[in-house]
């Protein structure tokens, strides 16, 4: 009798666990311009990300996938500010912390408060993104801004800028 | 105009000439051009195991380079700026070689077979090899 219970209690314990549902893409959207000079700015636009319905989010992408107008200054960008030789990767993980107030089955615009970590130059740092989840036609989409400082980060570009005003474009398949 | 008046004249001409002409090339420097390049040629699968196996090594062979991939198609879209993307298919159903044209490549099929060059910048763990800046070679 007790044996019937368990097995009862667990297929039902086991039919109410939801599934998570993930999202991904590997080419969402990421520029950057400097708060001080209008010319310094660069896009990327082959960045990996992930979403889960469970509000955790990650990006990944390559330094050197960062097109600038200027081929000297993406060199310079490069070779002595981002290091990208030695740290070829950024990364940015972390979770929505008001995950309960999307609802990834409605259309509809919401506010995300991401709360993660972002490794860059070597250096990770916690960041929170005040971002927004889009639902349009069962399309899910997620744009974000922040800033991010050179100092943070290790890197040495005082002689260009100490900030950048960085976006983030998703588009999930 | 006094002679050394004039000589001062001269060299500051000739400074501000200079100037100009080096920051003339430094804001006129043309990118990176892959169909100039010689590439390293190498199928999809074997770049793949490359940076799986040992990404520094991977690293130091294929990291800004020229690559001339040849790989069977998953899918293709279009890029938020709109270009031409290609995934690359490898044994790992969950990973391929993500590639971005530089030019637009004309019709594709998914599974077929084409060839693609551009610069390698890297891997993304678990996601895929990113090659980007690039053109089709019939």
């Amino acid at each position: 009798m007790k044996k019937i219970l368990f097995l009862a209690l667990f297929s039902i314990a086991f039919t109410q666990t939801q599934a998570q549902k993930l999202y991904g893409t590997r080419n969402a959207k990421v520029s950057f311009i400097a708060t001080n000079d209008e010319d310094v700015k660069a896009v990327n636009n082959e960045v990996a990300s992930r979403l889960s319905d469970k509000g955790e989010i990650s990006f990944s992408l390559l330094i050197k996938g960062f097109k600038f107008e200027y081929a000297e200054m993406q060199e310079k960008f490069n070779n002595d500010y981002a290091e990208s030789n030695k740290f070829p990767r950024a990364e940015f993980k972390g979770t929505i912390s008001n995950i309960k107030d999307i609802n990834f089955t409605k259309d509809g615009s919401y506010k995300a408060v991401v709360k993660g970590n972002l490794t860059l130059h070597g250096v990770s740092k916690p960041v929170t993104v005040n971002g927004t989840i889009t639902v349009k036609a069962g399309k899910v989409s997620a744009t974000g801004k922040f800033p991010i400082v050179m100092k943070d980060h290790k890197i040495e570009a005082s002689a260009v800028t100490e900030k950048v005003n960085a976006e983030i474009n998703a588009v999930y398949q | 105009m006094k002679k050394w008046v004039k000589i001062i004249l001269m060299l500051g001409l000739a400074g501000a000439i200079t100037g100009g002409i080096i920051a003339y090339k430094i804001l006129t420097k043309p990118h990176r051009d892959v169909t100039t390049e010689k590439a390293i040629a190498i199928k999809a699968q074997a770049l793949f195991e490359a940076f799986k196996n040992d990404e520094a090594a991977a690293n130091a062979q294929y990291l800004d380079k020229a690559i001339e991939i040849e790989g069977e198609i998953v899918d293709f879209s279009t890029n938020q700026d709109g270009q031409v993307v290609v995934n690359f298919k490898t044994d790992d159903p969950f990973f391929v070689i993500n590639c971005t044209f530089k030019t637009n490549p004309g019709e594709l099929k998914a599974g077929s077979t084409i060839r693609f060059k551009g610069i390698c910048t890297g891997y993304i763990p678990d996601a895929n090899v990113v090659i980007n800046e690039g053109v089709l070679i019939p």
